[in-house]
């Protein structure tokens, strides 16, 4: 079934062509990569797709649903998860906190409601924070609920992260570079992580990785981009034998 | 322990009514009216910490709708008779002369229409950020104190309105303002709170985690400017004597610097804040008479004591950025541990909603 689609999305920043032409499938259940040297457009193509960036051109569907022009809120609440690049926790807040956060979203209390403590928003309240707990657990978070979350070392707030981002209830989690800064042994658990929380939560991955390691390892299909332009796409053996792609990670060969 | 706390809770509450039961009826009619002005004051920072501390909106429009609050509340509850003497220059606007309201609903229909305006002056202005936005509802108080200036008919201009009962004392001041404290202890730690929070932390992640910007943020100025037209009304009748002029920039500041010295995102530190400063703004009058320093001689310059207050504001924003408290709150917990100096269990323990 197919989840997400991007069909020719473009995003132009005056005369500079981010991404240009960028099309996407993503099936249920897949884990599907994005690629690309630095500077390729790859993120520019993640906030196209969560809402954050409207796209100068083209239209993206969810579930067939036509999301292009929502506001982010809107596709998240649709069921489009995502994880930064560069960590974005709410920092001064508990770990708890964090997660909780992103289960207001789906509160059906209103302000009032929730102010004078209603036994609905009691419940709703008592919900959240056993399906939190739980989260935390699953990630292997553990005894931390209660530490602001930027006092936590640097992999367990990218572990964080993702629970905070499944605690939306998500169906696409987009994970933008999740093994940035790891070490091997980090890089290989994180690996196994994925592909448990896609079968846990019956997720459809899309991951921006450099890490080839983690990207041949868990992707059913790689796409890659070079200065905004998609210059392959396939599973990971072809990938690894596509000419352009070689070129474009390390340079032309030159026998003048 | 939740048992101790909660025993403690009742023990203070009711030591605090005993003392202003006590004020009320023996202390001076001066001390009395500072601490009026305390707890007033106290409210005002609590509406305006919602806006600036937890949601991190930098917003100076609180002068704007106190003014609202103030006016609607003096021509609700002013007499037939001293409407007429008010408005000698041109007559009230026939609708409003014979209108003499009870305190408590004047006062909740100032706040409401203070929120309203919140909510129209919010819903085009909350789409700017930082600066822009602090411009916009600057220029909104600057506004409103301009029309209420100009409609003589209405506001009695730039004469201003004499004689407003004086309703408000200390069980009013005191029961709304704890009124207040309970709202936003209770707001904040609810999932609504939680969710202001994370916009203050960071608004890209918290709209990627499904939360409405936009209407988070009209929710808490709108909240905001309820409170602060509510502050408005019980500081108009408790003065008996308002005018346009009042409403100037500087009324904000003085809440700001409420907030900013109390800790931005603390309802502990406003409240504390709230009476220090206060009360100090009294006890800082001397400054303001001629002083003989023996070699030299200063005459009385008026708004001498806010220079303390100016200096301050920069000593704490230069070396002291979280103010008294930062974002912790208070608990008897932690309150218990630190006057018996014993190292405490667990750090940042929970704020548990009764101060």
């Amino acid at each position: 079934m197919e989840m997400l689609r991007a069909d020719n999305i473009t995003m132009q920043f005056g005369g500079l062509t981010a991404v240009k032409d960028f099309n996407l499938v993503l099936n249920k259940g897949e884990i599907v990569a994005l690629i690309g040297p630095n500077g390729a457009g790859k993120t520019t193509a993640f906030n196209m797709i969560t809402g954050v960036y409207k796209p100068t051109k083209g239209k993206i569907y969810f579930k067939g649903k036509d999301i292009t022009y929502l506001a982010p809120h809107r596709i998240t609440k649709l069921g489009i998860a995502r994880t930064f690049q560069n960590i974005r926790l709410f920092k001064d807040l508990s770990v708890l906190d964090n997660v909780l956060i992103a289960n207001h979203l789906h509160i059906k209390s209103n302000l009032f409601e929730a102010v004078t403590r209603f036994p609905r928003y009691r419940i709703e309240e008592k919900e959240m924070i056993k399906k939190s707990l739980n989260l935390l657990e699953m990630v292997g978070l553990t005894n931390v609920e209660n530490e602001k979350s930027s006092s936590l070392p640097y992999g367990m707030q990218r572990r964080l992260e993702i629970a905070r981002a499944l605690a939306t209830n998500p169906e696409v989690l987009l994970l933008d570079e999740p093994a940035a800064g790891m070490n091997p042994k980090e890089t290989e658990d994180l690996t196994k992580f994925i592909k448990q929380i896609r079968d846990d939560f019956d997720l459809t991955i899309f991951m921006i990785e450099h890490h080839m390691q983690v990207v041949m390892g868990i992707s059913k299909r790689i796409y890659v981009l070079d200065y905004g332009v998609t210059i392959a796409h396939g599973n990971p053996n072809e990938i690894q034998n596509n000419q352009r792609v070689i070129e474009a990670y390390l340079g032309v060969e030159n026998n003048a | 322990m939740k048992k101790r706390n909660y025993y403690l809770t009742t023990i203070s509450l009711i030591f605090l009514v005993i003392f202003l039961y006590f004020a009320h009826n023996y202390m001076d009619a001066y001390i009395v009216r500072i601490l009026n002005l305390c707890a007033i004051y106290t409210i005002l920072g609590l509406s305006m910490n919602l806006i600036n501390g937890f949601t991190g909106l930098f917003s100076l429009g609180h002068a704007g709708f106190m003014a609202i609050g103030a006016y609607v509340t003096a021509i609700l509850t002013l007499s037939v008779n001293s409407k007429i003497q008010n408005f000698f220059l041109e007559p009230i606007a026939a609708p409003l002369a014979n209108v003499e309201w009870p305190f408590f609903p004047a006062l909740l229909l100032a706040g409401v229409l203070s929120a309203i305006a919140g909510f129209l002056i919010g819903a085009p202005a909350l789409r700017l950020k930082g600066d822009y936005l602090a411009i916009a509802t600057l220029g909104f108080a600057e506004i409103i104190r301009v029309i209420f200036t100009n409609t003589q008919n209405i506001t009695n201009g730039a004469l201003g309105l004499k004689g407003i009962p004086a309703y408000t004392n200390l069980w009013w001041s005191f029961g709304i303002a704890a009124f207040t404290v309970l709202f936003m202890a209770l707001l904040i730690n609810s999932s609504y709170g939680r969710a202001l929070k994370a916009i203050r932390e960071d608004e890209i992640a918290a709209e990627s985690m499904g939360i409405n910007l936009f209407k988070h943020k009209v929710m808490s100025f709108t909240i905001g400017a309820f409170f602060a037209g509510i502050g408005g009304g019980l500081m108009a009748n408790l003065l008996g004597t308002i005018d346009p002029a009042m409403f100037k920039f500087t009324l904000t500041f003085n809440i700001l610097l409420i907030i900013v010295l109390g800790g931005m995102g603390s309802i502990t530190g406003t409240v504390i804040s709230a009476f220090i400063v206060t009360i100090s703004q009294e006890a800082l009058r001397f400054l303001d008479q001629p002083m003989d320093l023996g070699l030299f001689v200063i005459p009385g310059i008026s708004g001498m004591r806010m220079v303390v207050f100016s200096v301050l504001l920069m000593i704490v924003v230069l070396f002291y950025r979280h103010g008294l408290m930062g974002t912790n709150e208070f608990s008897w917990d932690k309150f218990l541990n630190a006057i018996s100096l014993k190292k405490p269990l667990s750090k940042g323990g929970k704020y548990n909603g009764n101060a």
